[in-house]
């Protein structure tokens, strides 16, 4: 790609070159054929480089006076035509170069090739994410330099200047480009041995769906996250074999379903999204009858999740679109809606679900139904990042922000994979279990406890490694000590083991550690220090494991 | 036909055989060879040069190289010339010779060029 700038440079250059070396040659060449006379009196002729001399610095207007002698009047006239003749030529060739250095085309290649560069020496692993937004702006900022780098591109030009204002650390290469072209996805580096994935959490489905045939065409090794909001869509991508498919209504449809079912399944899987570990009573799902305003995906996914926890409901079809076309106004409330709210029952109903696309319907529909029905509870559907604190003062019980869902699920599934994992897993359990886990997390670690994943490895587990490569035998209890004293128990849950494709949930603190296991652990900041400490120190963990006085 | 071409390839060869001009006759007597000859060359190849440039082929980039070898061995020539004339003061038959066998190399270099051009020529099959 270098070579195309040189390319570029060489072509556009022909025509000022050409224009100055005529130019020159002629002037030159008329300078020595007129005779000239001398200081004196003698006819002379000027050499070729008397007239080279002369007219590089009268063409470059310099001008340092006639010379070798003065000029006769034939020389005059001569010279009187050159200067025009290459004054031309030369602010032609200026003028040009100029204009060279702020080509559009030129530019866009240097930045491509500045671009390319930046990718190329990438030396961590790096995801390439396509499409700037707020959803996938928050997850730079939680990955960016973490684990990994990114990529970004994105086929409008402000919003790749708006990402460039951001200042991100470390630094991501961004460009203009049609995700859907493979030109870009190549050199946005999808062929790059440290290319993880791609991810494309673009609004329109058929975009995703193909970015995401392309990029599996390119390279099979890479990991795919991509948005799906339709069962079909994600049946075509099942049928691609991509694992991956991130469905935000689909995650709004089991949350449901588990926090009527299962409130404590449900709150250990917002816990691992950052919900404190203990299930408030404004947070419970009561049991009863449902009301739904709006329809569309977001309302398709709450019926799943109610009809497969079996509960009744009612739904009122309105589209915030045509509502606001008849009514001329985003203010819900008036007589006739108050009268359907009614007449649908709000008085006896448990829950009322304003899922329609605009924010301040949506708010207006819960405020008038909470009038009619103070112990009502209220669910939300927010659009924009930027209500947040409106929907924040109203008192809403639940809010579900299809973004933020989007953004978390594929922060978790990048940088938090056990994690992932785990709720998955505790699905499959039952509530008295998920009920038990929880009351075990609080008792050892608090109401607030934080959850880290780590791989047993040199570079994590430096001290045990060396152990288990001796081939001692250390189980996960032998770690779960202080310290300070030995006979103290550190405050920290082995929640899940990770040994290759096996998964032990709550694992056995008797078995065996090997090489290579991947651990969550939940605990505080402290207490993961310390076993941070012991698995990486030689002499912490030989005092622990009782080897070192 | 393109005329692009038709002005190059002209160029190209007029290089070669205003160069020959010059450097045809006996290499220890400048008198036998034009100082206008020399101009002619020097502008000739430059323009050759330009010409040449901007083209991605392999076959340019040969060909940009050998007329840049011409031009360099031309204003070598040109600028021994003026040395003599100016700060020794004297032709001796080595400065002649010097000045004569830069613009030999000058029209090795050319005629390599034409070489490669008519070659390419050749090959095309349009």
């Amino acid at each position: 790609m270098n070579e195309q700038i040189i390319w570029i440079v060489l072509r556009r250059l022909r025509a000022p070159f050409l224009v100055l070396i005529v130019t020159f040659s002629i002037s030159i060449l008329g300078l020595v054929l007129i005779p000239g006379v001398d200081d004196s009196g003698n006819v002379y002729q000027m050499t070729f480089f008397d007239a080279f001399y002369f007219v590089s610095y009268m063409a470059s207007t310099i001008g340092f006076g006639e010379a070798p002698y003065s000029f006769n009047y034939e020389q005059r006239i001569w010279v009187s035509f050159a200067i025009y003749f290459t004054v031309i030529g030369w602010f032609y060739g200026i003028g040009a170069i100029v204009s060279l250095v702020q080509d559009e085309g030129l530019r866009k290649a240097l930045n491509r090739n500045a671009f390319m560069m930046e990718v190329k020496k990438l030396t961590t692993p790096f995801y390439i994410i396509l499409g700037y937004n707020s959803i996938t702006k928050s997850i730079i900022n939680r990955i960016n330099g973490y684990d990994y780098r990114v990529v970004v591109l994105d086929k409008s030009e402000d919003k790749i200047e708006e990402l460039i204002l951001e200042n991100f650390y470390p630094n991501v290469p961004a460009f203009v480009g049609n995700a859907t072209k493979q030109q870009m996805l190549k050199i946005a580096g999808i062929h790059h041995k440290n290319c993880k994935g791609v991810i494309s959490l673009f609004e329109d489905d058929m975009t995703n769906s193909q970015i995401a045939t392309i990029c599996n065409i390119l390279n099979k090794k890479i990991d795919i996250i991509v948005k799906a909001s339709s069962p079909q869509q994600v049946e075509h991508f099942k049928s691609l074999n991509l694992n991956n498919v991130q469905n935000p209504f689909d995650i709004i449809s089991k949350r449901i379903f588990y926090g009527i079912t299962a409130p404590h399944i449900w709150l250990l899987e917002m816990w691992m999204y950052g919900h404190i570990l203990k299930l408030k009573k404004r947070d419970l799902f009561p049991k009863g009858k449902y009301l739904i305003y709006g329809y569309g995906r977001m309302g398709y996914a709450i019926i799943k999740g109610l009809q497969k926890a079996g509960i009744e409901y009612i739904i009122k079809d309105i589209s915030s679109k045509d509502y606001i076309e008849k009514k001329h106004s985003t203010i819900f409330g008036d007589e006739e809606d108050v009268s359907t709210l009614i007449e649908l029952g709000v008085k006896d109903s448990v829950c009322i679900i304003a899922a329609t696309k605009n924010d301040l319907l949506n708010l207006s529909i819960l405020n008038k139904a909470k009038q009619l029905n103070p112990n009502i509870f209220t669910m939300a559907r927010e659009n924009s990042l930027d209500d947040l604190n409106m929907f924040q003062a109203a008192k809403i019980n639940k809010i579900y922000i299809v973004e933020k869902i989007l953004a978390d699920a594929t922060y978790n599934y990048i940088a938090r994979p056990l994690a992932d994992i785990f709720i998955q897993e505790s699905r499959k359990k039952d509530e008295e279990w998920a009920t038990i886990i929880v009351e075990m997390l609080n008792n050892i670690t608090g109401m607030n406890p934080l959850y880290y994943e780590t791989k047993i490895d040199n570079e994590n587990a430096y001290a045990l490694s060396l152990q288990l490569n001796k081939g001692k035998d250390i189980t996960l209890a032998n770690l779960r000590r202080s310290r300070e004293d030995r006979n103290e128990l550190l405050n920290i849950v082995y929640l899940l083991l990770k040994r290759g494709d096996e998964v032990y949930l709550m694992p056995d603190s008797n078995m065996n550690i090997k090489m290579g296991d991947e651990l969550l652990i939940v605990s505080n900041e402290d207490n993961y220090e310390d076993f941070e400490y012991i698995v990486s120190n030689i002499y912490e963990l030989e005092y622990v494991l009782g080897y070192r006085v | 036909m393109n005329m692009h071409k038709i002005v190059s390839g002209s160029f190209f060869i007029l290089a070669m055989t205003v160069n020959f001009g010059f450097f045809y006759g006996d290499p220890t007597v400048l008198a036998e060879h034009s100082v206008y000859e020399l101009f002619a060359a020097i502008v000739i190849s430059l323009i050759s040069t330009v010409m040449k440039l901007g083209d991605r082929t392999q076959l340019g980039a040969v060909l940009l190289a050998t007329s840049i070898v011409a031009d360099i061995q031309l204003i070598a020539s040109a600028t021994v010339w003026a040395f003599a004339e100016y700060v020794i003061k004297d032709y001796g038959v080595e400065t002649v010779t010097v000045i004569v066998s830069l613009a030999g190399g000058a029209l090795l270099a050319n005629v390599i060029s034409v070489i490669l051009y008519i070659g390419d020529t050749l090959k095309s099959k349009r």
